[in-house]
């Protein structure tokens, strides 16, 4: 007897397929009623499949379960309705067509049309986040919390007002027009921007959990780049800056999980190949004559990727990428970024003065970066009492014990700058 | 195999417990191939879930509930084994009698 192997997060990458199939047969105002046909449609293939073993082709015995769920809870729905008042004239899509029919392509289609739907202008960002997170990655809520730091009530009130949304939306909508797509496609981006910085920037402890979400970010930015709702330099710039930043990730811990400086990572642990797919989206994105964060974002990425030390960066060029996206993206975050940036071209001094009559915004004043980023810069200059003074600070908001191991040692006095 | 066959009568608890997501699901199915791979040979019938029914008495036939209404007989295998200590190690290891609330009741099947 041979264990029947499904592909890696099979069942996630099926909730979202079929979700996005259904919700686009039937009308995205159904959205609940889909998400529960195709849940309990994956049940019966769990307890099916385990017994009986796998079936020809998996993803079309679940679409043909999931669809006859849905049908069947539909049909009830409206029948019951129909009783109650007669004159209802509810009408539940095209359904009928059969389940037999999908093809690959549709099914890109589908999954992109979903996302476009998550992006409805009249959903709150934080709310866009957690349907996407749900519907598309198959994250269930425990996980989104877990993954976003929020806690479970809260991800059920934000996916709560986006399905509300979405229910009150007309009946039968059809095909978003071309212009809903090109308005809402920089909502797309930003979603699944944030989708990676979740990911990449987390602190969360779990290495395989954080890389989870920049792997679903990817997915569905390769998708978006593919399509031609979403081709476009701006696109192709988001995919190379995730690439490029995804392709240094596993070189950021050490082996017990501390983190490690740029300047101490092992340059031989980039994935080159991943590197590589960046530069190629980066030279796709430099058509046409619009400059994005994300060009920025990924043109500093790339001087990262392409230096063969910390020393041979091309500090001036980094540099340069940051005061560009101070001006498309003003961010207190980038003017800071910048500053560390610049003393490790011209040096500390000149680091420091960019910061100097700054006012950081309470958010940022508040955070371990701002307080470490003046006691690295204030200790290279020699200035040991302020660097204590911000160190500790510093060491007293760091947000988990990883962080605060890597401050210590970092802001050591004496430690060479 | 081993000669002595076993009835595993699953229960769990009725309409509680949450929804598994996708992952767990996935993880659920993962675990499942691998108990039943290490037990291949004490498996006899997969057998399978237990749906809705009656009970029929010289009275002739009720609707359930047949037991207490908390518990619900979920699904029933039969594994051989050469003694009961056996066949409660290939029940206990069984994914699905891991999860909270739920039991299997392991019964030793007498043959003429």
């Amino acid at each position: 007897m041979t264990t029947p192997k499904l592909v890696e997060h099979f069942f996630r990458h099926e909730y979202g397929r079929l979700v996005a199939t259904l919700s686009r047969r039937v009308g995205v105002q159904y959205i609940e009623d889909v998400e529960d046909a195709v849940q309990s449609a994956l049940m019966t293939a769990l307890e099916t499949w385990t017994v009986a073993g796998l079936p020809d082709n998996p993803p079309a015995w679940l679409f043909r379960v999931a669809h006859n769920n849905l049908m069947g809870e539909l049909r009830r729905r409206t029948g019951r309705r129909r009783i109650l008042e007669q004159n209802v004239k509810e009408d539940i899509g095209t359904l009928e067509n059969g389940p037999e029919i999908f093809l690959a392509g549709e099914v890109r289609d589908d999954l992109l049309r979903m996302l476009f739907d998550c992006c409805d202008e009249a959903i709150p960002v934080e709310s866009q986040l957690v349907l996407a997170l749900k519907t598309l990655c198959g994250f269930g809520i425990r996980e989104i919390a877990l993954r976003l730091f929020a806690s479970e009530a809260n991800v059920y009130k934000r996916l709560g007002r986006a399905r509300s949304r979405l229910r009150e939306l007309p009946l039968r909508p059809g095909e978003l027009t071309g212009e809903q797509y090109s308005s809402r496609l920089p909502a797309v981006r930003k979603i699944l921007y944030l989708v990676f910085t979740e990911g990449y920037l987390s602190s969360h402890a779990e290495m395989a959990i954080r890389r989870e979400l920049c792997d679903e970010a990817i997915r569905l930015a390769t998708i978006l780049a593919e399509h031609p709702a979403g081709q476009a330099p701006e696109t192709f710039a988001l995919l190379a800056l995730m690439h490029l930043h995804a392709a240094r990730m596993a070189a950021r811990q050490d082996s017990s999980g501390g983190l490690l400086l740029l300047e101490e990572q092992d340059r031989e642990l980039w994935d080159q190949q991943g590197i590589q797919i960046g530069l190629d989206w980066l030279a796709r994105s430099s058509q046409g004559d619009r400059f994005s964060r994300y060009h920025a974002e990924a043109g500093i990425a790339a001087e990262h990727c392409l230096a063969h030390s910390f020393q041979e960066t091309r500090w001036d060029k980094v540099v340069e990428c940051y005061a560009l996206l101070e001006r498309i993206a003003p961010s207190a975050i980038h003017t800071l970024n910048r500053a560390v940036a610049v003393a490790e071209w011209q040096g500390p001094p000149e680091g420091l003065a960019i910061l100097k009559g700054f006012e950081p915004p309470t958010w940022l004043a508040g955070s371990y970066i701002w307080a470490a980023v003046l006691a690295d810069l204030h200790r290279r200059c020699g200035n040991a009492d302020t660097a204590n003074r911000y160190r500790d600070v510093a060491c007293k908001s760091a947000p988990t014990p990883a962080v605060k191991e890597l401050l210590q040692r970092r802001l050591q006095i004496g430690s060479p700058g | 195999m081993p000669k002595q066959k076993y009835l595993c009568i699953q229960r769990s608890q009725s309409g509680k417990g949450e929804k598994p997501s996708p992952a767990q699901m996935e993880e659920m199915y993962a675990k499942f191939h691998a108990w039943k791979e290490k037990f291949q040979k004490n498996i006899v019938d997969m057998g399978g879930k237990l749906g809705s029914g009656k009970v029929v008495t010289s009275e002739g036939a009720t609707d359930g509930p047949f037991v207490e209404a908390k518990e619900v007989v979920g699904g029933f295998m039969i594994v051989s084994a050469e003694s009961l200590e056996e066949a409660l190690e290939v029940a206990r290891e069984c994914p699905g009698v891991v999860m909270p609330g739920s039991s299997v009741e392991v019964r030793e099947i007498h043959t003429p």
